[in-house]
This record gives structure tokens, sequence and C-alpha cells, in this order.
């Protein structure tokens, strides 16, 4: 038994011999072989009317928001008329995953590619690298450091989203009391834009509204969010009417901090993106508003952009994808289903 | 007589280099029936027009790029390996040495300043190891699964919780251009971190066969009492092991750096398991006493293959997570069922 076994697997390298071999040869072959793959692309008239393919890399495959953006992509790429490849780094955070799925896609010699990069310096290499293989790349959700190289960034206008939020504010306000506005973390550039935003318009239109807090920062965690949360309602709760969170954990945690200390529907409080129990909370009036994003026409509009590109026409280097504002009063119209609960990708 | 002798040298390798073709063999061959499913056209036109994208000279110094970070930190997990210990802290370890290297041209250090510092603090990482498994006398596995978090800690309180990066002309040219695809000059064929790594491959085997601490290591590996017995003193020797891979990881790091531009305390964690991953599939044995670097490098070749022709293949992350995991198993298989 044991020695069947054993010359079983003794015979299989010896095949592979053969194969090495062989193989030494089709790289010798292959080595010439791409430059007569691209005349013979261009020059043959039946490979000439072939699909456009576009690669789309997300930052992550196994969140909601990116099954969304997939259901979005998938929605352009019908549009568009191209052939849509999706593929992520295989783990969440992975910068030099995602550098190597963006290599390979070079390799593959795809049209163009869509790119949500993980981090804004370390994809700008890879960028030029394509650039440099004549394979433009678009970049959405997230924006790159140097712009230079790419065709267009389609992503939420989150300044935008800020100032939506503080005009609301005001409103809900009717123009005068205190506001306290929870920071997410420093150094991430689209939650700093929305609080930057709100900020921005607070103090240029609303005069008789005072910030009583600005500088304080959530942390990364629910967790985290919840006790700044606490320590700040134990410092303000009594003097603030109005209270903004820059994105979902944070907004999870002012909310819970509020639940504790009975504050919560007395004192109005705006929160950027959802997630089904901040819905519950902005049926039940203990939150006032959320903004949202559009992730499924982001991507669309991602995919639309850069097949536009590929075919000659003229583009923006900049598209906003849209940013609304949900209240009690509008949740249940069609047009805040489709972002409370956006379509989702399915195989 | 020395014909036969200087073919057994080869011997051990003959597993992963048939492993590195069985996987370029397969993904080629994938490739093309893949694509003329695709095509729709007959077979004999297809077959004339077709040329592959997976064997290619640009995907060949794409997956070596690709593969020159994990390598040449799992040069130093071969000698590691080799003398029967583990480092489980390489992953956190080579995130540590980025971070210093991103830190210090941050506070406009030198290049080279910040090079040597990147080396130092992998070897200082390597040294505590080394230092905790012979001091102490506790199991590697455990040392280095404590230290692994130690030296994410220390990275996280560097970088203060978030991505260092540097501004661009803080960053020396000849570092970014060790990674540059196609390289600079071109006449290099490769970028010159791979060759890099090639030639510390080849300087560590002469050292393992040539020299007093690669002759211990291998001792030290098949039989560590009998080592001790024999007069090796056992805890220089796996110091200097610990310290030697730590150096390899601070290269690694320094790879790691160049090809992201910035430095993540995170940007380590899971990696140790593919350098051991590919220190196993090349060929090593987990007890000790037997590996080779060359095949550690194919090891490493052969993973970053499978992603890369897993991504030709437009085949699903599942699927290529699963994947390596069954070659890393069938590897170990098919070695244990050679000996």
């Amino acid at each position: 038994m044991n020695r069947n076994s054993g010359t079983f697997f003794f015979r299989v390298p010896r095949l592979f011999h053969l194969g090495v071999l062989g193989l030494l040869l089709s790289i010798g072959c292959a080595d010439s072989a791409p430059h007569n793959g691209a005349s013979s692309s261009s020059s043959n008239g039946s490979t000439a009317r072939r699909k456009l393919v576009v690669a789309m890399v997300p930052k992550a495959t196994t969140h909601e928001f990116w099954k969304s953006v997939r259901a979005g992509a998938v929605r352009g790429s019908k549009a568009a008329d191209v052939e849509l490849l999706w593929k992520g780094p295989l783990s969440e955070n992975d910068r030099e995953g995602q550098i190597n799925v963006v290599q390979d896609f070079i390799t593959r010699r795809v049209d163009g590619i869509c790119l949500a990069p993980l981090d804004s310096r370390a994809l700008v290499s890879v960028v030029q690298e394509a650039k440099g293989e004549k394979i433009p790349t678009l970049v959405f959700d997230s924006g790159l450091d140097d712009t230079s190289e790419i065709v267009s960034t389609v992503a939420t206008d989150n300044f935008h989203g800020g100032e939506i939020a503080a005009r609301e504010m005001g409103r809900l306000l009717e123009g005068k009391g205190n506001v306290l506005v929870l920071r997410y973390t420093p150094g991430s550039e689209s939650t700093n834009q929305r609080e930057d935003g709100f900020l921005h318009v607070l103090r240029g239109e609303f005069p008789e509204i005072a910030i009583v807090s600005e500088d304080e920062y959530a942390g990364a965690t629910a967790e985290s969010a919840l006790d700044k949360s606490q320590q700040l309602l134990v410092k303000y709760g009594d003097k603030v009417q109005g209270i903004f969170t820059p994105c979902e954990h944070v907004t999870l945690g002012m909310l819970r901090a509020l639940q504790e200390r009975e504050l919560a529907g007395k004192i109005k409080f705006l929160g950027f993106d959802s997630s089904p129990r901040l819905v519950d909370a902005l049926r039940a009036g203990t939150v006032h508003g959320l903004v949202l994003q559009d992730p499924v026409r982001m991507a669309e509009l991602a995919v639309i952009t850069l097949a536009a590109h590929l075919r000659g026409e003229k583009v923006e280097s900049r598209i906003a994808t849209g940013e609304s504002l949900v209240t009690r009063e509008n949740m249940d119209s069609q047009a805040m289903q489709r972002l409370l609960k956006p379509e989702t990708y399915e195989d | 007589m020395a014909e036969s002798s200087r073919f057994a040298a080869w011997r051990p390798l003959r597993g992963p280099v048939s492993g590195l073709a069985a996987v370029l063999l397969f993904f080629s061959i994938a490739e093309f029936f893949h694509e003329y499913h695709k095509s729709q056209q007959p077979f004999s036109q297809f077959a004339s027009n077709y040329s592959s994208r997976f064997l290619t000279a640009r995907n060949a110094r794409t997956v070596l790029i690709q593969t020159a970070t994990v390598a040449a930190a799992a040069l130093g997990m071969t000698w590691i390996i080799i003398s029967g210990g583990i480092d489980l802290s390489a992953g956190s370890a080579l995130a540590l040495a980025a971070t210093v290297l991103a830190w210090m041209l941050h506070a406009n250090y030198s290049g080279w300043a910040a090079v040597a510092a990147c080396l130092c603090v992998g070897t200082a990482a390597g040294f505590f190891n080394g230092w905790l498994v012979s001091t102490l006398r506790l199991v590697p596995f455990i040392v280095t699964l404590g230290s692994m978090t130690i030296y994410l800690g220390l990275a996280k309180w560097i970088a203060g919780e978030t991505t260092i990066s540097p501004a661009s002309e803080k960053i020396p040219a000849w570092l970014t251009l060790l990674v540059a695809n196609p390289p600079r000059p071109s006449w290099l064929i490769v970028a010159p971190a791979v060759w890099l790594v090639l030639l510390l491959a080849i300087g560590l085997s002469i050292l393992l066969r040539h020299t007093r601490l690669g002759r211990h290591t291998i001792a030290i590996g098949s039989n560590e009492r009998a080592a001790w017995l024999s007069g090796i003193r056992i805890p220089r020797a796996k110091i200097a092991i610990y310290s030697l891979a730590g150096c390899l990881i601070g290269v690694a790091g320094m790879l790691q750096f160049t090809r992201l531009s910035s430095g993540n305390p995170t940007s380590g964690t899971g990696m140790e398991l593919k350098m051991i991953a590919s220190v196993v599939v090349g060929g090593a044995s987990l007890q000790g006493g037997r590996g080779s670097l060359a095949g550690t490098l194919l090891g490493s070749l052969i993973i970053a293959s499978i992603s890369s022709g897993c991504t030709q293949l437009e085949l699903k992350n599942p699927i290529q997570d699963m994947l390596i995991g069954a070659i890393i198993i069938g590897a170990v298989l098919i070695d244990r069922s050679r000996q």
C-alpha cells in the first residue's frame, strides 16, 4: 500500500520533466508573441469590433457596500456595452494585494481600469505603470494624490454632503443654538471633507449658531465612538441643541450615548451614511436626518465614463455622484428607498 | 562519479521545479481554452491568432516583482525552519521595519540612514526573538506568537495608529527604481529588487553550505541534542540565526515600502503565513534539518503564479484562496511520499 502510493508520486515528477522542457520552449516563443498579438488584433477585421474590456478593482469584496457597487458596475457595463471584469484584493486593507490585482489586469491587457484606491499614495505608481502600457485608469469612491495620470475621479462630493447637513441643521434649529461635531479620525480624507463642509456652511450662513466642540475624534470602532460620545455628552449634554457625526459607526455610537442619557430625540441629530439600525432610529425620530451616498450610481457612472473615454469622447475630470438627505418625512419615497436599500449584486 | 554527485545536489529541487512547471502549464492551457471558449471562433482560426498573456515576458517580470517582498523574508524564514524553529512575528516585524523607514523619511532623514534603520530594526526584531528562544528556553511558536503582537503594537505606536506617507520628493529616486516595472535601465530585464533577492539567495546558499553557522543550523535542526552533545553552542547559534533572518525581514520591509510608498503598521498581517507556505512548498521540512533557499524562491514563485493565473482566468477570490490552500497541502503530501 505504502509502496504503491510512493511510486505513484515518484512517477509524477518524472512526467513533469517533459513539461519543463515544453514550457521553457513556449516561454521562449511567448517572449516575442505580445508584439505579434498587438499588431494582429488591430489589423484583423474580426477582432477590431470586439467588445471593450473594463476591469473594476474595488477596495474589498465582502461588504454590502461593494455588492451595491458591483450591481451598479453591471448596470454601467450593459449601458455602455462593455465586458466587465471584477476582482478585489484577497483580504481587506491589503494595499500590496490591490497593487498586484491592478498589475495582473495590466498583464491581461484590459482596455481600461476602474480603481477604488485603498490608499491615496500607494496606488499612484501602479496607475503610472498602467498608463505606460497605454491602459487608462479611472478612480472612483476615493481620491488619489496624483490626479495627473487618471481619466477622471468619480466619487461622492463629501464637502457638499456636509453642506447639505449643515443647512438642514440650520433649518431644524431655526438659525440659533449650540452645535457639536464629533469627528471620525485624523487623516481620513472623505470624512474630513464632510466635517469641513458642515462647519463651513454653519459658520458662513448661520451666525447665531455656536459650535461648542469640533476637535474631538471618535476613532475607528463603534466602541471608541460610544466612549467618546459619552464623555462629550457628560460635558455638553445640557448645552447643545444639535449634533453632527460624519460616518455610520460614529453615528451609531452617538445614538447609543444619547439613548443612555435619555437625550435621544430631544437633541437634533444628523449623521452621514446609513444602516438598518439607523433607518429604525430615523423612523423612531431619534435621528433627524442622514446624508446618503449612491454606490450603485457611482459605479455605473464610473464604467460609463471610462467607456466614453475609451471611445475617444471628452470626459469631466471630476464627477460627483449625488448626495441626498433622508429624513423621517421623505424616507418612504421611492428615491430614498432606493438609497436606503440599494440593490446588491447576486451571482 | 563526480557527475552523479553534482546531479544529486539538484535533487531536492525536483519537487518545487516540477510544481512550478505544473502550475505554469496548467494556467497556460486553462487560459487557452478559456479564451477559446470566450472568442466563439472556429478552433483553427482562434489557434492561429492566439497569443498567451500568462506566458509573456511582462507577466514574468510582474510576478517576479510581486513575489520579491515575500521571497526576501522567506529566505530568512528558511534558515529558521531548517534550524527547527519558526517565526510567526515575521509579518509584523516586516511592517514595523517598513513603518520605521517611512517615519525616518517623513522626518527628513536621508534615504541611506532610513534604509539602515530599517535593516537594523529588522535585525533587532530577529535578535529579540532569538534571545527569548535561547535564554528563556521557550518554544519558538509561542515566543514569536507573542512578539508578533509586540511588533504590531510598536509599529502602531510609531505611526500614531495611521499610515505614514512621506511626501514623494522625500523618497530617494533609487528606492523607487528598485521595483520599477518595466525596469530602468531596461537592460536589467527585471526590476533591481528581483536581482537583489536572487543575489541574497545565492549568498545565503553559500553561507548555509560552507560556513560554520550554516552547518550548525542544519545540525541543530536535524537533532538538537546531538548537536549540543557535539559541542555546538546552541544559544549563540540560535541568536545568530534569528538575527540573520531579521536582517532579511528588514530587506523585505524596504521592498514593501518601495512598492507602497507608505508605511502602514498592519501591512504585514498574514504575511508570515505566505512566507511559511513558500518555504514549505519549496521542500523544507517543518521538523527542521532540511530545506533549500532555491526551493523557497521557487515556492514563493509558485504561489505568486497562482494569484496571477487566477486573475488572467477571471477566477473568483474564494476559488483562488482554496486553490492556494490545496497547493500547500498537496506540496507537503508529495514531498513526504518521496522520502
